[in-house]
């Protein structure tokens, strides 16, 4: 206790010798990256160092890592890919190891891009920083591999409508209201019910029903990415809202566990479901009709992209940065009618990662 | 008789050695158990006797030295081994499960089952039989928490029994018992004895010694000095093999007592709360309390000291009521308790003997609250050498000394707070005759130098030879006090067993 | 003193292995980033073992951690108060929050196991209600407070070194002043007073401490409390350091960290003993450890638990191998402190 005041004393004390690195111009990093870049194109990284940081440990991250490891497999980079565990404090020690390790390039997907930009642009002052799946356009990042969340939230939209010819009651389940995807994706869905014109900046707040053009959205439930509460808020919402017509998942994970409670309750098929993402369950309930269609971002493409991206970066090749630093890989839908040709292509994927696994094992 | 001289050893050891770091504990030490035979083993603590039974039970090995097992040389590897060829020990702090009832603790370890599945009917037979065998009217299933220290070695030697042991070690079997129970236990061993069982007695307690014992072999500094048959023992031959020197008797009375220093006020005990006592001690004065186990005698301490709850009445020092229930408070106003129990109340075992000297009297050592190490090592010296403790050594842990010395240590905390009461609760217990005497001659001193001390023992000797008056206390009951020059063994005994009047 | 020699052994091997087999590891640039983490994680393992050492043991320290991490952003950007007050209203929560569980250990006779575990469910579940599960950060303001985590202290004679983009080459993290501080003045204390005497004696055995006229309730009081407030300090410098908070994970597993460290060092789980060298140096190695899994390409990220666990493990075995082998030989056994 007394240590604590006598420490803070001494600290105010010690902040005014020393600078603050955390000042540091985003536009000065982005600049010094470009140049590195073109120093490059003289003396090429080969093989280029690079990692791909994901923001947790999901499924949606193996596929990921699938078309990382492809991507090293062509270009001949090397590539390593990090989940941190536990949450922010975790995802800031691996990108310092990171760069301790000296990679050359980073694609991270940054769990608080607000509040991540000093720990961002630390890498970007020793490495080749780009985003995926969650994009930080305060940091000194390259550019961003990603959907457009709000537009893949639009297309959930006009899935539901299918869905629901006739309006109805929607309620969404999300992991982490916090994280920009989540967000716009939520946003983009109640735009589009509502039949608002598209602002991404637009924000209605989780606990308020939204109704409108026969639509009502009853409410928003996250779960921190605890999967056995995610399932109970699901069933809280079975349990309330007995009349309820549609379940949106905007995670991986939600999807699954929205049909598991509904089994149990017995209401397999008197809810629509709405998914995002391909969990073989997710996939299993678009085939059997109980979830009517799901967005797929793809992952494996985030991971391919990224390490694409960084590979021809580090051989002095900027020709890939688009000049709005935005490298979209457009969300699809996903319904019966083109189930059997989606599963064909990710069977494809899962055999080329196993075969890179393979060849990096010996 | 002289046909057991001949009756073969089941258990013998030949020139064991047992060395702990540079302590040499035994010395080429030669014993020999016969069966139908008691030997008790004595000798002052640190004389090596814990270290021959444990390497008897099986719980050391020596490090020289054979064992045989009915003739044949054996390596006990662990007590269970111990335990299969029919060797028991009961231990000197008993090792009873307090939260298993009598049966439980009789069968533990040989549980008998039935498909696997523990059966409590025969386990209570077996139980009820050997309770039987050492006399004991207790059903098997009761909780051994709810027993007495006496019972509970009775359930300990009945365990012995029925794992069928063919030798039966006893480590200070009599060392908390009443008068009545150390009776009982000796007729015990009698007749263990006369069914052909081989008793190992360690004690401290010479008459029990003389009683019991067939043959008496004398510890110190871990070699034998001597073997007495029964007939040419006596307690003087054996006192001086075992300290190799005379021991004087303690003087008393030096000073006469002043005023009352210490009043017990209508005071009621929680395990005796129907109860009210009334006493006083004088400044000076060494009050002691007889009385058989469960007479309260502990309760009424720890009750005075306010360890325990008091159910009504008050405590006075030098006329001053002390808050009840706080023995911080009891201790600041200058009263200190010596707690039966050392282990478990007394020492900080792993800690330096340092540490355990100054526990009471860190405010008073502390300037600022901070403490000069060079202080806690002056009044570790001082108490060393007031009390003479062995090794001098005050770095060393307290774990690592003997009872005695344990016990002058948890004296010595005491001493250094200088109190101007001081309760103490058994406190010679485990103790060699060496240390006793040392021990009664400080309590004596404290007394002298105007302290009012108020003790408890099941030892009639020690009550008699330590106090200068006697309460007498049955279940939690002042039935007399006597002045110690005119209190027979027996008229104590009559006030501790006395029926209350009608 | 001899447990925190053995553990500062099993630090330089691990150091030693990770250096020969990534060259990043000797950096200033790590090097910096380990001590900061040390310092972190060794204020709440100093907190734990203090708990320790007085025979209980404290669950709520990752939960404690992320109130406080989420409580400073929120009351100084949500709230709008001054640092100063923030600052002050954080670790005064952390008195309140030790002070309450040192309670129920004391007189309420609970369990600490048992209370701290409770704490460690409430705690989070209030920082996740009052933050209404949003992230909390400093959005970019507040650089003179975050100095106390992100700031460098300059070092004469290495600082000038090697200067790069800026930054010097080697700078001492502003966290390691506060463990410092607080180590050294933990250390006094356990060791020259008649607190730190207390704590142990209760630790050691509460019975006969009791008997000894200690005051043991209060001293396990404020145990609990020293416990808490070194958990609430830690908390505000992490989230300080990594500029926001998530109520949902931060700080998850932190109390296993911290005890893991202190046990590491030396404190007994029995209570009575433990060293805050040791526990320093406990903290170092765990985030050694967690180094060497992120730098050395070879050993892949998710098995980080298990290589820590095992470390932990070989750690405690050669430690109980030592001590038998001592007390064969029929050393002294010698209470630490």
């Amino acid at each position: 206790m007394r240590g604590s005041i006598v420490a803070l004393a001494g600290l105010v004390l010690a902040s005014l010798l020393a600078s603050p690195a955390a000042a540091q111009d985003r536009d000065a990093l982005v600049a010094r990256q470009r140049k590195a870049i073109e120093a490059m194109k003289a003396a090429p990284k080969d093989p280029p160092r690079i990692a791909f940081v994901s923001n947790g440990v999901a499924f949606f991250w193996v596929l990921a890592k699938a078309g990382a490891e492809a991507a090293a497999k062509e270009t001949g980079a090397t590539v390593t890919v990090h989940m941190p565990p536990n949450g922010i404090g975790d995802q800031k020690r691996i990108l310092e190891d990171l760069v301790t390790r000296g990679v050359d390039g980073v694609a991270v997907s940054p769990i608080d891009p607000a509040n991540q930009s000093d720990v961002l642009n630390a890498v970007a002052r020793r490495a080749l920083l780009i985003t995926h799946d969650s994009d930080a356009p305060e940091s000194a990042r390259l550019c961003y591999v990603g959907v457009d969340n709000y537009e893949a939230g639009r297309l959930c939209g006009r899935l539901v409508k299918e869905a629901l010819p006739g309006g109805g009651e929607v309620f969404v389940f999300v992991g982490r209201l916090e994280q920009d995807n989540a967000r716009r994706r939520r946003q983009g869905l109640i735009d589009e019910l509502m039949g608002r014109d598209p602002d991404p900046s637009r924000f209605d707040p989780p606990g308020t029903v939204v109704s409108g053009n026969g639509f009502s959205v009853l409410g928003t439930l996250t779960d921190q990415f605890d999967r056995a509460k995610a399932k109970a808020n699901v069933e809280d919402v079975i349990a309330r809202h007995p009349g309820i017509d549609c379940m949106v998942g905007l995670f991986e994970y939600n999807p699954p566990l929205i049909l598991e409670a509904l089994a149990r309750a017995g209401k397999t098929g008197a809810v629509k479901i709405v998914a995002f993402d391909e969990a073989p369950e997710t996939l299993a309930g678009v085939r059997s009709g109980t979830v009517h269609a799901t967005v797929v971002q793809d992952p494996y493409l985030y991971g391919y992209r990224s390490v694409e991206i960084l590979d021809a970066l580090c051989r002095g090749d900027a020709s890939g940065l688009p000049a709005d630093g935005f490298v979209s890989v457009p969300a699809q839908a996903i319904t019966q009618k083109n189930l059997a040709e989606f599963e064909a292509q990710m069977k494809a994927r899962a055999a080329a990662a196993g075969d890179a696994a393979d060849a990096k094992a010996p | 008789m002289s046909g057991r001289d001949h009756a073969p050893a089941v258990l013998e050891v030949r020139g064991a050695s047992k060395r702990f770091g540079g302590v040499v504990a035994l010395d080429r030490v030669d014993c020999v158990v016969r069966g139908g035979e008691a030997l008790a083993v004595v000798g002052e603590n640190g004389a090596g006797k814990s270290t021959l039974m444990r390497i008897l039970a099986g719980v050391l090995e020596p490090d020289d030295g054979v064992l045989l097992v009915d003739g044949e040389v054996a390596r006990l590897r662990s007590v269970r081994e111990a335990q299969r060829r029919g060797i028991a020990l009961v231990h000197q702090e008993l090792s009873l499960a307090e939260n298993l009832d009598a049966a439980a603790n009789i069968v533990l370890g040989r549980e008998p089952r039935r498909l696997g599945i523990l059966d409590r009917r025969a386990a209570d037979r077996l139980a009820a039989s050997a309770l039987a065998r050492v006399g004991l009217a207790v059903p098997p299933r009761t909780p051994v928490a709810s027993l007495g220290v006496g019972a509970r070695q009775l359930v300990e030697i009945a365990r012995a029994l029925s794992a069928e042991a063919r030798t039966i070690i006893l480590d200070e079997p009599t060392a908390s018992l009443s008068r009545a129970e150390v009776d009982r236990l000796l007729a015990l061993v009698a007749e263990l004895r006369g069914r052909g069982t081989a008793v190992v007695l360690i004690s401290h307690r010479l008459d029990e010694v003389l009683r019991a014992a067939d043959r008496i072999m004398v510890l110190r500094d871990g070699r034998v000095r001597g073997e007495l048959s029964r007939v040419e023992a006596s307690r003087d031959k054996i006192v001086t093999l075992m300290v190799g020197r005379e021991v004087a008797a303690v003087a008393r009375r030096a000073t006469s007592p002043g005023a009352a220093r210490l009043s017990l006020r209508g005071l009621r005990t929680e395990a005796h709360p129907a109860v009210a006592v009334d006493l006083e001690v004088r400044a000076g004065e060494v009050l002691g309390i007889a009385g058989l186990v469960g007479s309260g005698r502990t309760e009424l301490l720890e009750t005075a000291f306010g360890v325990r709850r008091s159910r009504g009445g008050d405590v006075l020092l030098d006329g001053a009521t002390l808050p009840a229930g706080d023995p911080r408070a009891s201790a600041r106003r200058g009263m200190a308790l010596v707690p039966e129990d050392r282990a478990r109340h007394g020492l900080f075992l792993p800690d330096p003997v340092r540490r355990n000297y100054s526990m009471a009297v860190l405010g008073r050592l502390a300037s600022f609250g901070v403490l000069p190490a060079r202080r806690e090592v002056a009044l570790a010296d001082r108490l060393a050498a007031a009390l003479s403790v062995r090794p001098a050594d005050h770095a060393r842990a307290a774990a690592t000394l003997s009872g005695g010395n344990q016990q002058k240590v948890v004296l010595g905390r005491w001493i250094a707070a200088e109190p101007k009461v001081l309760l103490l609760d058994e406190p010679t217990r485990g103790v060699d005759v060496g240390a006793r005497a040392e021990i009664h001659a400080i309590v004596r001193r404290l007394a002298a130098q105007g302290a009012a001390v108020l003790f408890a023992s099941s030892e009639l000797d020690e009550v008699r030879s330590l106090a200068d008056r006697i309460a007498c206390l049955r279940e939690g009951e002042v039935t007399g006090i006597l002045d110690a020059s005119d209190a027979g063994e027996e008229a104590l005994m009559r006030l501790m067993t006395a029926e209350r009047a009608a | 003193m001899r447990k925190a020699l053995g553990i500062l052994v099993l630090l330089l091997v691990v150091a030693g292995v990770t250096a020969l087999a990534s060259e990043g590891f000797l950096t200033a640039y790590n090097l910096e980033n380990l001590c900061r983490r040390t310092a972190l994680f060794g204020i709440l393992a100093v907190g734990a073992g203090i708990v320790i050492m007085a025979g209980g043991i404290d669950l709520s320290t990752g939960s404690v951690v992320c109130l406080a991490g989420c409580l400073l952003p929120w009351l100084l950007v949500s709230e709008g108060w001054s640092p100063t007050a923030a600052v002050a209203a954080v670790l005064g929560l952390g008195v309140i929050v030790g002070l309450f569980q040192g309670a129920l250990v004391a007189w309420g006779r609970l369990q600490p196991f048992l209370v701290t575990l409770c704490g460690l469910l409430f705690y989070r579940g209030l920082a996740r209600g009052i933050t209404d599960d949003q992230t909390q950060g400093f959005r970019g303001g507040f650089d003179g407070l975050r100095s106390l985590a992100t700031g460098r202290i300059p070092v004469p004679g290495l600082t000038d070194l090697d200067a790069f983009e800026g930054a010097s080459a080697f700078a001492i993290p502003a966290p390691v002043a506060s463990l410092a501080a607080i180590a050294v003045l933990a250390a006094i204390i356990l060791r020259f007073t008649v607190w730190g005497r207390w704590l142990l004696a209760v630790g050691r055995n509460p019975q006969a401490a009791a008997y000894s006229g200690i005051p043991v309730a209060w001293v396990t009081l404020s145990a609990f409390a020293a416990g808490a407030v070194l958990s609430a300090y830690g908390g505000m410098l992490f989230v300080l350091d990594v500029g926001s908070a998530q109520p949902a994970d931060f700080g998850n597993f932190y109390e296993l960290y911290a005890i893991a460290a202190a046990v590491l060092g030396g404190c007994s789980l029995r209570g009575g003993e433990g060293s805050v060298a040791g526990i320093v140096v406990g903290a170092a190695l765990m985030q050694v450890l967690r180094n060497a899994i992120v730098l050395v390409e070879r050993i892949p990220d998710n098995v980080e638990y298990a290589v820590i666990g095992a470390v932990i493990l070989v750690g405690v075995l050669a430690d109980e191998l030592v001590r038998r082998l001592a007390r064969r030989r029929g050393g002294t056994l010698r209470g630490a402190a």
